[in-house]
C-alpha cells in the first residue's frame, strides 16, 4: 500500500496542491469580499457578512476543513524550512531570493493568520456585539496605525507566498519546464501578487480612509 | 602588472581538525591557472610569513574541465581550478573546498556523495539484458541529439550542489546533476526501458521533490547544463509515473 502510494511524494505534491487549492483560493476570495469595504458599514455587514454566512452553507464543515488544511500546509511547510540552508549571502540571483522571501513570508503569513482570526472571527464569534458589526470592529482595529502596519506586512506576505508559490507549483506539477515559460509564468505570478495585494489595501482603505 | 601572485588558502590538515586560512605569495608569471600556481607552491611550500609549511592539498586531472577533479571555491565562486586563470582574477586569490562535502585535507574533499547518488538513480544505460540494445545506432533527430549533449557533458563536478540551499551534508537532498542524468537516460531508446526505476528513484525523500527551485545550480554549471529544465521536466514524469504507479500497480 505504502510503496504504490508513496507518502513522501503525495505529501510533497498536497503541500504544492493545497496552497493553490483551498488556501490560495480562499485568500483571493477573502480579500475579494473584504475589498467591498469601501461601500461603507451598512453594505459591508449586510452583504459581505451576512452574505457570506448564507453562501457558506455547512460553515463548520468548511471552516474545519480550512483550519485542517492550512495547519497541514503550515506544519509540513516547516518540515520543508528545515531541510534548507539560504545562502543569498553568496548567491543573489533572483530565484534563490525569491526562495528566502518564500520561506520569511511563510512565517510572517502563518503569525498573521493566527492573530487575525483571533482578533476577528474568535472575537466575532465570542461577543455577538462585535459580530453583529463587524465593519465597526475593524474600524476600531484599523484606528491604531501599528495595525494597519501589520496587516499591510501580512497582507503583502500572504499574497506574495501564494503568488510566488503558484510560480513554484507550476515547476513542482511538471507545467513550465523551459526557462523561457518560467520567465512568462514569473511575469503572470508578479500580476497575481500586484492584483492580490491591491485587493488587500484596497480593503482596509475601506476601513480607514485616514491612511490612504 | 601585478609583480606577485597572492592567495588566501582555507587550509585543513585532516577529516577532523579544524580549518585556518594561510596565506602565500609566489612570483608573477603570464598564463597561470589556479592548479598550475598550486604546483608552484607545491614545489615551494613557504608561506607568506616566509615559514616552511606543508603543501596545500588539492585534486586534479585532466587540466581541461572536462573532469570536475580541481573544483574548489575560487574567490566565493564554485569553479573547477584548471579553468580559472589568474589574470582574470581578484588578488588576493581566495581559494575554499567545498562546503557541502566532508573536507579530507585542504582543498581535497570526499566526493562519494555524488557517485552514490548517480548509482541510486542508476544513470546508465542497461546493455546486458535480452532485450534489443539498438545496435544499429538509433535515429534520433539533431534538435534531441544537441539537448541531450548538453546533460551528456556533466561532470559530477558538485558545483551546482555547492550553490543549492537544499543540498548539504546533512540533507538527503541528492542534488540537481544526479536529477539531470535521469532526464538524459530516461530519454535515450535503450535508457528508457528503465525508466520506471529512475522515476522511483527520485520520488523517494532526498529525490525531485526536495528541490526548492532556487535555481542557483544552472547558474553555476560550468558546463551549462539545463538543470531547471530537467527539473521541470521531470515533475511532469514523476507525476504522471505516481498516477501509474496508483492505478496500475
Amino acid at each position: 500500500m505504502s510503496d504504490s502510494l508513496n507518502v513522501h511524494f503525495l505529501s510533497r505534491k498536497i503541500h504544492s496542491l493545497t496552497g493553490v487549492v483551498p488556501v490560495g483560493a480562499f485568500l483571493a476570495f477573502h480579500l475579494w469580499e473584504n475589498s467591498m469595504s469601501r461601500f461603507g458599514g451598512d453594505f459591508f455587514n449586510e452583504h459581505v457578512v451576512r452574505g457570506i454566512e448564507h453562501l457558506l452553507n455547512y460553515k463548520l464543515a468548511i471552516e474545519s476543513f480550512l483550519i485542517a488544511v492550512i495547519l497541514f500546509h503550515g506544519i509540513y511547510g516547516i518540515v520543508i524550512w528545515w531541510q534548507g540552508k539560504s545562502n543569498t549571502s553568496r548567491y543573489q540571483n533572483g530565484s534563490n531570493v525569491r526562495y528566502l522571501l518564500q520561506r520569511l513570508t511563510a512565517f510572517t503569513t502563518f503569525a498573521f493568520i493566527l492573530w487575525h482570526v483571533w482578533s476577528t472571527r474568535v472575537a466575532g464569534g465570542m461577543d455577538p456585539k462585535i459580530g453583529a458589526d463587524l465593519f465597526s470592529h475593524m474600524q476600531r482595529i484599523f484606528a491604531d496605525p501599528i495595525n494597519v502596519a501589520l496587516y499591510i506586512v501580512g497582507i503583502a506576505g500572504a499574497t506574495y507566498h501564494l503568488a510566488n508559490g503558484l510560480w513554484l507549483a507550476a515547476i513542482n506539477w511538471g507545467l513550465t519546464t523551459h526557462p523561457r515559460a518560467q520567465k512568462f509564468c514569473l511575469y503572470a505570478c508578479a500580476g497575481v501578487f500586484a492584483a492580490t495585494t491591491f485587493l488587500g489595501l484596497h480593503a482596509l482603505w475601506g476601513f480607514n480612509h485616514r491612511f490612504f | 602588472m601585478t609583480q606577485e601572485i597572492q592567495f588566501r588558502i582555507k587550509r585543513q590538515d585532516s577529516p577532523d581538525a579544524s580549518s585556518y586560512w594561510e596565506e602565500f605569495r609566489m612570483p608573477y608569471a603570464p598564463a597561470h591557472n589556479v592548479v598550475s600556481a598550486l604546483m608552484y607552491l607545491r614545489e615551494h611550500p613557504v608561506n607568506a610569513q616566509g615559514q616552511k609549511v606543508q603543501p596545500v592539498a588539492w585534486e586534479c586531472n585532466c587540466m581541461e574541465e572536462v573532469c570536475g577533479a580541481c573544483t574548489m571555491i575560487v574567490n566565493g565562486v564554485p569553479k573547477q581550478a584548471c579553468a580559472a586563470l589568474i589574470d582574470d582574477l581578484e588578488q588576493p586569490i581566495v581559494l575554499e573546498p567545498l562546503s557541502k562535502f566532508p573536507v579530507m585535507r585542504d582543498l581535497q574533499i570526499d566526493r562519494q556523495k555524488m557517485f552514490d547518488a548517480l548509482l541510486k538513480v542508476k544513470a546508465w544505460i542497461e546493455i546486458g539484458g535480452g532485450h534489443d540494445i539498438h545496435r544499429h545506432a538509433p535515429l534520433i533527430s539533431p534538435d534531441e541529439q544537441d539537448v541531450r549533449y548538453h546533460f551528456s557533458r556533466c561532470m559530477t563536478c558538485g558545483c551546482c550542489m555547492e550553490a543549492c540551499p537544499q543540498f548539504h551534508q546533512e540533507s538527503k537532498f541528492i542534488g540537481p546533476a544526479p536529477l539531470a542524468q535521469v532526464r538524459l537516460h530516461n530519454s535515450h531508446p535503450t535508457g528508457v526501458y528503465n525508466k520506471t526505476e529512475r522515476l522511483h528513484a527520485i520520488m523517494e525523500e532526498g529525490g525531485l521533490t526536495d528541490c526548492g527551485n532556487a535555481q542557483n545550480c544552472v547558474k553555476v554549471c560550468p558546463k551549462d547544463i539545463p538543470l531547471t529544465t530537467a527539473i521541470g521536466e521531470l515533475g511532469r514524469q514523476t507525476t504522471a509515473q505516481w498516477f501509474r504507479d496508483l492505478f496500475s500497480k
